[in-house]
């Protein structure tokens, strides 16, 4: 990595990362490697992705399939696929091993149940009712393991009025279904309509982000579960809805409605709540400005040179600037002066201000916004061990995320990146069942797995 | 399943999953206070230490100049269900009595820039002196270590999504990255804090060891992007975004309605894929070569070309009508919620993950529970913020036995503080000067 100079208190840096440096992990004990965790979930990434957490951190993890494959093992963009699988699951079938089996089958369902006598935790995301119907509701596998921990992850839950529809979690559905999508995305300006201007609709966010998080309220449930069941023994049943998972991260919205009528519309790349806060242009792309303070918005007026001009002297609070039109037009305003710069002179001249201007030490957020090809290479999250290839005993060397957190005594790490359909047939029936080569074969020709 | 029949009218007779533990908080703004938050709706009691008297930035915030009761809604939204102590930790009795509530606590949470807790002598081996078992976690932008942490970079949600490449892949290709209406980087990053504790909690309850964790809220966010990195690994080029399409699963889109409003809508599976094409009076797509196995529709000359398709179908429909094909027909559809139907949504009321909280400082509002249903222990959101320094007295009577006398002198050095007069701060105008308080009224 390239040389930089060093803060005052390297020391403390170079402490903290001689304890949790992610080039050390495989010397670390493991937080969950206690446990079982079955998935056996159906065309959404929610539940694995909740599983992945789990893995992640050493729990035992066996994805169950129908045999051929889930189709989520599809999904990939131009429908690109590394020998029998697309990218996006190539993230996410990490540390888990996988085996199939044909749920349509009473054999099949029978050989579930075995899984469940020896599991902690079971992630699903089948429409509510459809594990009942096959005679594998919580209240059926409870009773085998009173311990269990059943996470279901669906689009409409397992109780209320609409919980019986039978419709899968997708991410743009639950996405739209949110409300977070209504209020995001690019003004259309007055008098256009969406035909000339189709980007100015209201836009859902980043790759499966909908999913990303009721996966993780899963994890969360499951591991405040796990906490109650230390001190008490018994596990419980989880129910995740994706829509409000998601929801949930709306903020102050649904409070401004409730007690106000306001329906927030969507406000391109400024932010309804926050000044100065938002992406602006520069000579060569764009950076993202935020200063939540009065000084930290004062600081940015003077780094572009409009201290005076715009008599910042005399600003004595920020609420003025949080009204739309104040917004609006000081937007218009900063635009043509962020465009002088490229981003990173811009950051630069952040960094710089921090030490040596008027308000120094206080300065603004100045980040550039930068595509994830630049992000990738960017040697800042490199040298922190973000992109590190997982070297995969079946396919290669595979760039990952790598995880969320890096920690001092039982950090997350990722083993493999995903396993072939069906993989670990014999490894898993042969230590959990005790079934051998003749046995996997005469199931295999049952069609069971 | 009947394990949740009349949950949302039974879960207050239940406990929650973290009850017993404490935690500390030493947090401002929305990445560090949220993740707090949620322990506390899953039963934990949390302490969110404030620096008085002016206390976290974020209880000036508002959309457009709206308050509630002159207090900050994302205040509100982000901080409910905590203890409030005003502690000025830049003093070193301050820092003492700190050290002593670590002693008694599970959990400690910052999200400072890096190395002030060390130059605070609170630093994570400060505490695991006076508390082997503690879990500590720092959140921030950048971490502990690395240029951007060394160059004491500021960070905020925005940055994250700049920084991360997750505004690139969020808008429409041909346009500038859009940055989100929502916090994401900070309210997501929150939760997977959450995440790490309650694991490093469960590797405490079998090894009684502590650990330290540290998080940087792009790092997190970038986990989450999933199939972006081996994209451009496999294919050495850039990913690039793509609107409301989904690029992994096809067809996922949202569409413009005959009335104006979208739908979206997903149908991926066979099933689904007939169930739409159906609905689309056109049931011979289906079968056609282009469309018929999901990885060859993905193909983006084949994925354009049925979902111009759709469009063209859509545009004839309302969104009401879509989202009721979808549940005819056997595939993912709805029309696009607001927060009108966030509050109004019957499904969301019955569920209680919309509730009406009754708190005896800010009277009856409306807020989000915590989405997570549980059937021996639901999560509960029960009350919301107080002042700054509200509970100093009860967190010190009740965890560190401190005299009345002895709270005062605190007061006296400045150890303690309570609000400023100032909107978000203070009490509502409305406060009778009782009602909240804990400890004596």
């Amino acid at each position: 990595m390239a040389d930089y100079r060093r803060a005052k208190w390297a020391a403390w840096a170079d402490h903290v990362r001689g304890q949790d440096d992610p080039a050390k992990n495989f010397e670390k004990p493991e937080a969950l490697d206690d446990l079982v965790v079955i998935d056996i979930s159906s065309r959404s990434l929610a539940g694995c992705y909740c599983s992945s957490l789990l893995a992640e951190l050493g729990a035992e993890t066996i994805r169950i399939e129908p045999p051929g494959g889930d189709l989520v093992r599809t999904y990939s963009p131009n429908g690109i696929m590394v020998k029998d699988t697309g990218l996006a699951y190539l993230q996410e079938g990490r540390n888990k091993h996988h085996v199939t089996l044909n749920m349509e089958t009473a054999e099949g369902r029978e050989m579930f149940k075995c899984f469940i006598g020896a599991a902690d935790v079971l992630i699903e995301t089948y429409p509510a009712g459809k594990m009942d119907a096959w005679g594998l509701g919580y209240e059926e596998l409870s009773k085998i393991n009173p311990r269990l921990i059943m996470c279901s992850i669906t689009g409409f839950g397992q109780f209320g009025p609409e919980s019986g529809r039978q419709q899968y979690d997708y991410d743009n559905v639950s996405q739209a279904r949110s409300a977070v999508q209504y209020g995001t995305g690019e003004v259309l300006p007055e008098g256009k309509t969406v035909k000339d201007m189709p980007w100015a609709v209201p836009t859902k966010a980043g790759p499966h982000i909908a999913w990303a998080v009721s996966g993780t309220f899963g994890a969360m449930g499951i591991l405040s579960a796990l906490y109650h069941r230390d001190n008490t023994g018994e596990g419980q049943a989880i129910d995740i809805c994706t829509p409000e998972a998601y929801g949930r991260l709306h903020d102050y919205q649904l409070m401004w409605y409730a007690h106000a009528g306001v329906t927030a519309e969507r406000f391109s790349s400024l932010d309804t709540a926050l000044w100065l806060y938002g992406f602006y242009p520069t000579k060569d792309g764009g950076v993202f400005l935020g200063g939540l303070r009065l000084e930290m918005w004062k600081a940015f007026v003077d780094i572009i040179g409009k201290y005076d001009e715009w008599k910042a002297e005399e600003w004595t609070t920020l609420a003025p600037f949080m009204k739309k039109d104040w917004q609006l037009k000081y937007q218009a305003m900063i635009n043509p002066e962020t465009s002088k710069y490229t981003s990173e002179e811009l950051t630069a001249k952040s960094v710089e201000y921090a030490k040596s201007g008027r308000l120094a030490p206080i300065t603004p957020v100045v980040a550039e916004i930068v595509s994830p090809w630049k992000a990738m290479h960017d040697e800042n999250w490199q040298d922190r061990g973000m992109f590190t290839p997982v070297q995969d005993p079946v396919y290669g060397s595979i760039i990952c995320a790598q995880s969320q957190w890096k920690a001092t005594e039982t950090p997350p790490r990722t083993k493999w990146a995903c396993r072939p359909v069906g993989y670990d047939n014999g490894h898993i029936y042969l230590y959990y069942f005790g079934y051998g080569p003749v046995k996997i074969k005469e199931l295999q020709d049952k069609g069971i797995i | 399943m009947t394990v949740f029949k009349n949950y949302a009218e039974t879960k207050n007779k239940k406990p929650g999953p973290l009850s017993g533990l404490r935690v500390l908080e030493v947090c401002t703004l929305l990445f560090g206070p949220a993740g707090p938050s949620f322990l506390a709706g899953l039963g934990a009691d949390v302490i969110k230490i404030e620096l008085p008297p002016a206390g976290d930035v974020t209880r000036s915030l508002n959309p457009f100049g709206w308050f509630y009761k002159e207090q900050g809604p994302m205040f509100m939204h982000i901080n409910p269900d905590k203890y409030y102590l005003a502690l000025d930790l830049h003093i070193d009795m301050a820092q003492q009595i700190f050290k002593e509530l670590c002693a008694k606590a599970d959990v400690v949470e910052f999200n400072l820039r890096p190395a002030v807790t060390n130059r605070w002598n609170i630093g994570y081996e400060d505490i695991k002196k006076v508390n082997p078992g503690i879990i500590y976690i720092e959140k921030n932008g950048f971490g502990q270590w690395g240029r951007y942490a060394e160059e004491d970079r500021p960070s905020n949600d925005g940055a994250a999504q700049a920084l991360s490449g997750y505004a690139w892949m969020s808008s429409f290709g041909g346009q500038p990255p859009l940055k989100q209406s929502i916090w994401i980087c900070d309210v997501y990053g929150a939760m997977m804090g959450e995440v790490a504790v309650m694991a490093a909690l469960h590797h405490r309850k079998r090894t009684g060891k502590g650990q330290y964790i540290e998080m940087s809220q792009s790092e997190n966010i970038m986990r989450a992007m999933g199939w972006v990195w081996p994209y451009q690994q496999v294919t050495r080029t850039h990913a690039e975004p793509s609107g409301n399409r989904d690029q992994c699963i096809c067809p996922a889109d949202t569409f413009l309605c005959k009335d104006g409003t979208f739908a979206a809508l997903a149908a991926p599976a066979p099933d689904e894929f007939k169930g739409l094409c159906a609905a689309m009076g056109k049931p011979e797509l289906s079968g056609d070569a282009r469309f018929k196995e999901h990885t060859e529709r993905l193909k983006t000359e084949n994925a354009l070309a049925i979902l111009k398709i759709i469009a063209d179908w859509a545009v004839t429909k309302t969104a009401d009508e879509i989202e009721k094909l979808g549940i005819k027909h056997g595939f993912a559809a709805t029309r696009l919620h607001t927060a009108k139907d966030e509050c109004e949504d019957p499904h969301r009321r019955a569920r209680g993950a919309v509730k009406e909280i009754d708190d005896p400082m800010y009277g009856k509002y409306v807020d989000h529970e915590i989405p997570i249903n549980m059937s021996k222990t639901p999560p509960k959101h029960r009350w919301t913020v107080r002042p700054v320094g509200f509970d100093n007295d009860y967190i010190m009577s009740k965890i560190l036995g401190r005299s009345q006398q002895q709270i005062a002198e605190l007061y006296g050095h400045g150890v303690l503080g309570k609000w400023k007069d100032q909107q978000g701060r203070r009490p509502p105008s409305d406060w009778d000067g009782q009602s909240g308080c804990i400890l004596r009224r």
